[in-house]
């Protein structure tokens, strides 16, 4: 009897996904429709961009020539092809294949982000129930003091931190991602990689830590008055699990959510920051090829950021259908 | 086990502070149901949330709870936490919002298992399976979440977590308010039960059926204050305090057969604030507000609670702080010590030459009160009720209004004892002068009265008395819902319809604020749908002006219909007295059966007059007609016996004994 009601619901919860699942990908098949012509109808050229800035004088022949050189030809269907068999041509600045440059430029930036994002999350969470728990003076300094950080912009803290730290006080590598041609051991390299992360890392965790806090905060709140935590606590429950396996569980829901719509914006909070840091990530390098109209890299790069939201989106869907039954049984 | 003792608890919330519990005082024994009634607001939850621990850290409280002798209000919340569902646990309010919204039901119920008592968790399961089982959960439903569940399955669930730790003291806070009347049939069980394996138990509840049903003790609260407690079973029977009453009046039971009455007014809640005086000190200070308007008016903290809402409060009840004292098996918390009888009749006897009307007759009647006298023609109703009204005088017998002597005080003053009595005859349009116009009709009974105060003895009154006078007659009208238009006061009364009319006459019998109203077979010459009108009419009016009312008709529908309790003639004697309910679902003696039955249009009983022996003058004048008739009926008048525990009277010597319900039944089953 058991199983077959256990066995029921899985079934039911696959074919809700693979529907689910099928939405994703019309959604993923539009990006790339996107990714395809957007690039396209931007202004500018490549080879403009890249003798406006220099010295060199060329005759409209010549830039007619290279025009036509560096100019797109390819057609949707290959292009699509080109797409699934990982062939996505060349860089025009860097003259390698775009999916070299994407591919060691990628673990820089999820290691930066994802760091940043994971400890930001559940730093924040963790302090945003224990505020809400024990209201109070700390807490009303501390919801003051997150208001103000969430109001500052990572622009901003990137430069202050870069200039206090790296700059005045020389504390921190200002640049880059590792030491340069230094040929360390494994354990040194990772020590070194740590070591010029930190700053950019600071940055985007201060950046999205008081989000979370706050958001986490006000859902305990609201979750505290609320009538199944009054049972939790009448049942005579040590403090922690009513704190955390009634109280928490349930103002787990908001952050999570929050933390799928704020990875849509990790892309641009990692473009400023590891500019600012000339980290070797996804963000420098898009950065660069924007501004070198350098058309494959961007297409690549808008592609593969915006499926990667998309995977994680779905993903945390699925998280978040076993997090909340509530939403299992709706269409 | 649970002993509460002048316990207050006052919640804070900015400048005003809401007085929820006032001096409360009871005890929660060992197999023992304890009962809390009272509108919502009254601190019933309160009540359960402050024995629990439960209740907002910032609210004031005063006096003990005590649990075995030992005092909680002072304890640390870990020792509370302790006792917390081990001990003591608690149904909450259904609601599917009191259980966690993404746990399965099943660890909710065995969570007190494993931390309460460091039971495994697989094992924890298994014992948890067991008791939702017993609650009739079954395996597959116990892994659902809780909106996967119906209304009365959370209910259960709820019990089943309260009870997973076998506390040795249970509060329920309203548990029936979601259930069908299977699950209440199933709960008043599982109550038993529990009861019998010595829990005390505390029950929250609007249910006064439930209450009855199950309870011992019944502790009637009001704006935080224990008007009456009372032994369960006087529930909608044997009632003191007027707010009991009221309470009791509006609650549908299945053997209720008066139409719902209600509490007149509005709920109020009090409000405590502290004012600073100039020197420094200060004082506290209650506010009556309704509602949400704390800014009510400044109300004295000395006095009844319920006094604006009583339908019997003087003077007195506003003035001294009143205790709850000991009246019989109750304790009432009323200056007069619960509703009083307002009149009482003792072996009244009358006869018209040689008939007798009225043979010793005794009936009391309470403040407040619908009594009906119901009885075929002839039977003496009318002659009772107008030796009530001080209409008629009596051969002999004593009779009592407001604990005067009426016949003294009839010699005396004779005008101030008529403004205390309103009649309305039988017949409405020969009760009112073709002449007068409306406003005379009405006025008339004022124009009396004051002819007989020694100042309207000049005949030309004053403009102020006439003012006075003006008013009165016009609140008349409107409280039976008559026009006040001018047009409408010239009116003469054969312009009107037969319904105008009564209201007419109805309107007459108010005009000087009477306390007792006697009505006279007030709706025999109306047609169905004015009748009714007229009867909720005079429903309303009991409600909102507290009247007391002697009805008489010869309808036992009717009588059904408007009273507290019946008491049913014969040949001038009182037959049988009861609650209404008592009389129409049970009646005892064979002629109210009768009535009941030819009422009903089922003559079962009926049957020809048995050989026509002489009954003596002495013998039960139903004996002829009597189907259960026994050799003394026709001798001896039969004795008052009254029906066990109840104020339920008959004289009969072979009363009928199955339930008309039963009877039935049986009677269908041997046709």
């Amino acid at each position: 009897m058991k199983m077959e009601g256990k066995e029921l619901r899985i079934k039911t919860f696959l074919s809700h996904n693979t529907r689910r699942i099928m939405t994703y990908l019309i959604a993923a098949f539009l990006l790339i429709l996107l990714g395809y012509y957007l690039p396209r109808v931007l202004p500018g050229d490549y080879v403009t961009a890249m003798y406006s800035q220099s010295q060199a004088i060329i005759t409209e022949e010549e830039e007619a020539w290279l025009k036509a050189e560096y100019a797109d030809k390819e057609s949707f269907c290959e292009y699509i092809i080109a797409l699934v068999t990982l062939d996505w041509g060349y860089s025009l600045v860097f003259s390698e294949p775009v999916s070299d440059l994407i591919f060691s430029a990628l673990p820089w930036t999820l290691f930066l982000l994802g760091s940043a994002h994971l400890l930001a999350m559940i730093i924040g969470f963790i302090a945003g129930v224990e505020a809400a728990w024990r209201r109070g003076p700390l807490e009303k300094l501390s919801v003051g003091l997150m208001t103000f950080l969430e109001g500052a912009p990572e622009i901003a803290t990137g430069i202050l931190l870069l200039f206090i730290f790296a700059l005045v006080l020389g504390w921190f590598p200002a640049a880059g991602g590792e030491t340069a041609y230094a040929g360390y051991g494994m354990f040194r390299w990772g020590l070194d990689v740590l070591y010029h992360t930190i700053l950019p890392f600071i940055t985007l965790f201060f950046a999205y830590l008081p989000g979370n806090f706050l958001l986490a905060r006000g859902s305990m709140i609201v979750i505290l008055k609320s009538p199944f935590l009054k049972t939790a606590y009448a049942k005579g429950l040590p403090s922690l699990r009513v704190r955390y396996g009634h109280g928490a569980r349930n103002a787990l829901l908001p952050v999570v959510t929050r933390f799928g719509l704020r990875f849509s914006f990790m892309l641009t909070g990692a473009l400023v920051v590891e500019t600012i840091f000339s980290y070797p990530g996804l963000g420098t390098l898009l950065f660069k090829s924007i501004a070198l109209r350098d058309l494959p890299l961007i297409q690549a790069i808008v592609l593969f950021s915006s499926l990667l939201v998309l995977t994680v989106n779905i993903a945390l869907e699925i998280c978040y259908r076993f997090l909340d039954p509530r939403v299992r049984n709706e269409t | 086990m649970v002993e509460i003792e002048n316990y207050s608890a006052v919640y804070q919330d900015g400048n005003h502070s809401l007085l929820a519990l006032d001096r409360v005082t009871f005890s929660l024994n060992e197999g023992y149901i304890t009962v809390l009634i009272g509108e919502s607001g009254s601190g019933k939850t309160t009540m359960a949330n402050a024995i629990m621990g439960l209740l907002p850290k910032n609210t004031v409280t005063e006096g003990s709870i005590r649990l075995n002798g030992d005092e909680l209000t002072h304890l640390d919340d870990d020792s509370y936490r302790k006792l917390r569902w081990r001990t003591m646990a608690m149904v909450f309010q259904n609601s599917a919002a009191v259980l966690n919204p993404v746990q399965r039901i099943v660890n909710q119920v065995a969570e007190p298992l494993i931390y309460h008592l460091g039971i495994k968790k697989e094992e924890a399961l298994q014992i948890t399976e067991k008791k939702l089982a017993h609650m009739s959960i079954s395996s597959d439903e116990m892994f659902r979440y809780p909106h996967e569940l119906s209304g009365g399955q959370i209910q259960r669930t709820l019990f089943a977590m309260a009870l997973i730790l076998n506390p040795r003291v249970l509060i329920l806070d309203e548990p029936t308010s979601a259930m069908d009347a299977a699950l209440k049939a199933f709960m008043i069980s599982l109550l038993k039960e529990l009861k019998s394996k010595g829990t005390a138990i505390l029950l929250i509840t609007h249910d006064l059926d439930l209450a009855v049903k199950t309870a011992d003790e019944a502790i009637m609260l009001y704006l935080g204050q224990i008007m009456e407690v009372l032994p369960a079973r006087d529930l909608m029977q044997t009632l003191f305090h007027p707010c009991t009453v009221a309470m009791c009046r509006s609650f549908p039971t299945m053997d209720a057969v008066r139409d719902l009455g209600g509490m007149r007014g509005d709920a109020f809640y009090r409000y405590t604030h502290v004012h600073r005086l100039s020197d420094g000190k200060t004082e506290p200070h209650v506010h009556i507000a309704a509602g949400a308007d704390r800014e009510g008016g400044h109300a004295p903290i000395l006095g009844c609670l319920f006094r604006p809402r009583c339908t019997q409060a003087v003077e007195e009840c506003g003035r001294t702080s009143i205790q709850l004292t000991q009246a019989g098996t109750h304790k009432v918390r009323c200056v007069r010590g619960g509703i009083v009888d307002l009149l009482q009749l003792k072996q009244i006897k009358k006869a018209y030459g040689r008939i007798t009307a009225v043979d010793n007759a005794s009936v009391s009647l309470r403040a407040g009160e619908i009594l009906t006298i119901v009885g075929e023609t002839g039977s003496g109703k009318t002659t009772l009720a107008m030796i009530a009204a001080g209409a008629i005088e009596q051969d002999s017998g004593m009779r009592t209004f407001k604990d005067r002597t009426i016949d003294e005080w009839i010699k005396n003053e004779r005008f101030s004892f008529a403004s205390e009595v309103g009649i309305i005859y039988q017949n409405p349009a020969e009760s009112v002068s073709h002449r007068f116009t409306v406003y005379d009709i009405v006025a008339e009974p004022l124009h009396i009265q004051n002819k007989s105060s020694g100042a309207a003895a000049s005949k030309k009154r004053s403009g102020t008395q006439n003012e006075e006078e003006r008013k009165k007659v016009l609140n008349a009208l409107t409280d039976v819902h008559l026009p006040v238009e001018p047009d409408f006061l010239m009116r003469h009364p054969h312009e009107l319809n037969m319904g105008a009319i009564q209201r007419l006459c109805i309107a007459r019998a108010l005009v000087h604020d009477p306390v007792l109203i006697v009505a006279d077979e007030p709706t025999s010459a109306l047609d169905p749908s004015v009748q009714a009108k007229v009867i909720k009419l005079l429903l309303n009016l009991q409600i909102e002006k507290g009247l007391t009312i002697i009805f008489v008709t010869h309808d036992i529908g009717v009588a059904r219909k408007i009273s507290d309790r019946i008491c049913v003639m014969l040949a001038g004697r009182i037959v049988e007295i009861g609650p209404a309910s008592k009389i129409i679902n049970e009646p005892r003696h064979p002629y109210t059966e009768l009535l009941i039955d030819s009422a009903r249009g089922e003559l079962i009983h009926f049957e020809s007059p048995k050989s026509e022996q002489s009954v003596s003058p002495d013998g039960c004048p139903f004996a002829n007609r009597c189907s259960r008739r026994v050799g003394k009926c026709l001798e001896m008048n039969p004795p008052c016996s009254n029906v066990q525990g109840q104020s339920h009277l008959f004289w009969c010597f072979n009363p009928v004994v199955l339930f008309s319900y039963d009877k039935k039944m049986r009677t269908d089953g041997e046709k």
